[in-house]
């Protein structure tokens, strides 16, 4: 991918903040439909949690957004207080008593959160470690994101997104028939790239930054399972069902399962997306409320288990070149994803060179959860990125592979600003260019 | 009706009912909200060992996390060892504790006990002014944190103070006894209404932390 094709997309995502629909909503409605939320998702485990707090502070020492301002309302609980004083006054054991000495919270203050649960929080998760009490803040920080969504008070990117796929079922202007374009583009350079066929054991999602900014993605991902013989297709709307912009909520989860299902798939595999992995390989089926019929993996996670398998052979890239590897944070933190893409990288010949917080404790990219789609966020989302453009140069290594298209863009956008030269790799476009003959 | 006499009599009985009354209502209305079940297919098996895991490790946290948190940690659990060190290790309170449970065992030099009790004390001051002083510290702090930091002193400072019999502005002995079990008696009422229920609420917070990570194949 050139620059220009790079600088384009990103004033595409410039200009989406324009084209927000008007909310009409009132306070009173604004709230009503965020409380509404907060009681449905509120649960003994979120109890547990919001009980436990002993507002320590540790967690904001997790927090990239902290770490890299020492501004003290990036804390990350500090950004549930809202969801915490519903709790406290409506739903815990002690209402009572707190509806005496606390007041409501106001359609004003959830307005005043936005910036706090979508410009300065990622959903890495890397307080859930830190928290001495074990408390999970990610998840309480998702429903503070449905909470807002549902009161129309997510950033204009956002609400300007979700009217775009209402109107034209298409996620940053990627739908059927650009997915469709650039299998048949493939197919016709020789990679054979079958889009909904109506069998199939591995269904594989494309995304919209697979078609805008990364194709090699996809052919990549064509050269794999075509040399492993894999019966497996694309799923032509897998962008406009996985939705950029959609909270957890909003993704049409039973037609993913049912097209999944219908087609008789053993596997579901998505691409290099750390928006699509979590919602698909956890939520999908709580969303059923019933265990899947197909298992889910990441294509890193595939590529990985095929490797160790013994299944997939790769030429080694002559050199013994030093590479880091970034973790996404929702496919290695939040789904257990460390050891397959490192078989890959050592299968690739590279030598891996770990930076100092990785695994699961690595830190994000800084753009995670949508927040690389926040215009006004820009500046934040760079100083918080050059935590690990730093964690990175220590390492010594002169390029970073990871396995999510969206930190990729994240690293290039944010390597581009800081004028840093690492380069940024794809691991499942390594692999693809190293199948054996 | 003498200060100790109240203290040890009709103080104590109300606390005591309130503390365990309270804790009972508090952690039935925690835990019997709904749980909302996982359908998600596990990425590794040994759940309840990963919760297990969790409620020790979650102490020991990796390197790149702690070296952040070094003196809260630290100061942490410090003064939690010393005061409950400086609780159950000191003789006059073994003949107490023995009403309850029936039996008693060894104590500390009373020295030794004064000493815990100071290092606990000069902790609990240290956080305490870092909690009104830093930033973070002070934008998320509730009266619950200054209420409960100052009804955790109390009981070690008129404990200080009768043990050591000092005869402050000339208050009797017993008078110090009994004022030192006022103040036990005020952390008992106040214990199931704020933040001193993590004593019940943290290892099973960290259970469930542990067997959710698990499910991702996350070491918690």
């Amino acid at each position: 991918m050139n620059a220009t094709t790079l600088d384009a997309f990103r004033g595409g995502l410039a200009g989406l903040a324009a084209r927000a629909p008007r909310s009409t909503l009132t306070d009173s409605e604004r709230l009503a439909r965020a409380k509404q939320v907060m009681h449905r998702r509120l649960g003994a485990s979120d109890a547990a949690y919001l009980e436990t707090c002993l507002h320590c502070g540790m967690c904001a020492e997790a927090c990239h957004f902290y770490v890299a301002t020492g501004d003290a309302k990036y804390t990350p609980v500090e950004k549930v207080t809202p969801l915490r004083r519903v709790y406290h006054r409506e739903v815990g054991p002690l209402r009572w008593l707190y509806r005496l000495v606390t007041r409501d919270i106001t359609a004003a203050e959830l307005e005043s959160f936005q910036e706090l649960v979508f410009d300065s929080c990622t959903e890495c998760g890397r307080c859930d470690l830190m928290c001495p009490m074990g408390i999970q803040i990610s998840p309480m920080i998702n429903i503070m994101r449905e909470a807002l969504t549902a009161a129309e008070l997510a950033p204009a990117e956002f609400r300007a997104l979700k009217a775009e796929q209402a109107a034209t079922r298409k996620d940053l202007g990627v739908g059927r028939s650009e997915i469709a374009a650039l299998a048949a583009q493939i197919s016709a350079a020789g990679v054979n790239v079958p889009v909904d066929a109506a069998r199939a054991d591995i269904l594989y999602f494309v995304t919209p930054l697979d078609v805008q900014l990364f194709p090699d993605s996809l052919r990549s991902a064509a050269r794999i399972f075509n040399r492993l013989n894999a019966s497996w297709t694309v799923l032509g709307a897998s962008a406009e069902l996985i939705g950029t912009g959609e909270s957890s909520a909003e993704v049409d989860i039973p037609r993913i399962v049912a097209e999944a299902e219908q087609r008789g798939a053993k596997l579901v595999i998505l691409p290099e997306c750390g928006h699509a992995y979590p919602r698909m390989r956890f939520e999908a089926a709580n969303v059923m409320g019933r265990a899947l019929a197909f298992e889910v993996l990441s294509i890193s996670e595939y590529i990985g288990r095929q490797i160790t398998d013994g299944k997939l052979k790769l030429k080694p890239i002559p050199g013994k070149e030093q590479v880091t590897y970034h973790d996404p944070c929702k496919i290695g933190r939040g789904g257990g994803v460390f050891a397959e893409p490192r078989a890959a990288v050592k299968a690739l010949g590279l030598e891996l060179r770990e930076m100092e917080s990785h695994g699961r404790t690595g830190y994000c990219c800084a753009g995670g959860a949508g927040q690389f789609l926040i215009d006004r966020a820009q500046r934040l989302r760079q100083r918080a990125f050059e935590i690990k453009m730093h964690e990175a140069d220590d390492t010594g290594a002169k390029t970073v592979v990871t396995a999510c298209n969206s930190c990729r863009y994240n690293f290039l956008t944010g390597a581009r600003d800081a004028n840093w030269h690492t380069e940024v790799k794809s691991l499942l476009e390594l692999v693809g260019n190293q199948l054996t003959d | 009706m003498s200060v100790l006499d109240f203290a040890r009599g009709p103080a104590f009985h109300v606390a005591i009912v309130i503390f365990v009354f309270g804790i009972c209502w508090r952690l039935v209305g925690i835990y019997l909200l709904r749980w909302h079940p996982d359908y998600s297919r596990p990425r590794r098996g040994g759940l309840i060992g990963g919760g297990v895991h969790s409620m020790v490790m979650r102490s020991l946290p990796p390197h790149e996390l702690e070296k952040h948190i070094v003196f809260q940690h630290v100061s942490g659990y410090g003064w939690h060892l010393a005061y409950f060190a400086a609780f159950l290790l000191f003789g006059p309170h073994i003949p107490f504790i023995r009403q309850f449970l029936g039996f008693g065992w060894p104590t500390l030099p009373n020295a030794w006990i004064l000493a815990l009790a100071a290092i606990a004390l000069t902790l609990l001051l240290v956080l305490l002014i870092r909690r009104m002083v830093n930033p973070v510290l002070r934008a998320l702090s509730t009266s619950d944190d200054y209420i409960s930091s100052l009804l955790t002193m109390l009981p070690l400072i008129t404990g200080i103070a009768a043990s050591a019999h000092l005869q402050l502005l000339g208050v009797r002995y017993e008078t110090l006894l009994g004022v030192h079990l006022l103040t036990v008696c005020a952390l008992l009422i106040w214990f199931p209404f704020g933040k001193l229920m993590h004593l019940f609420l943290t290892f099973p917070a960290r259970f469930q932390a542990g067997v959710l990570l698990q499910r991702k194949g996350v070491e918690a």
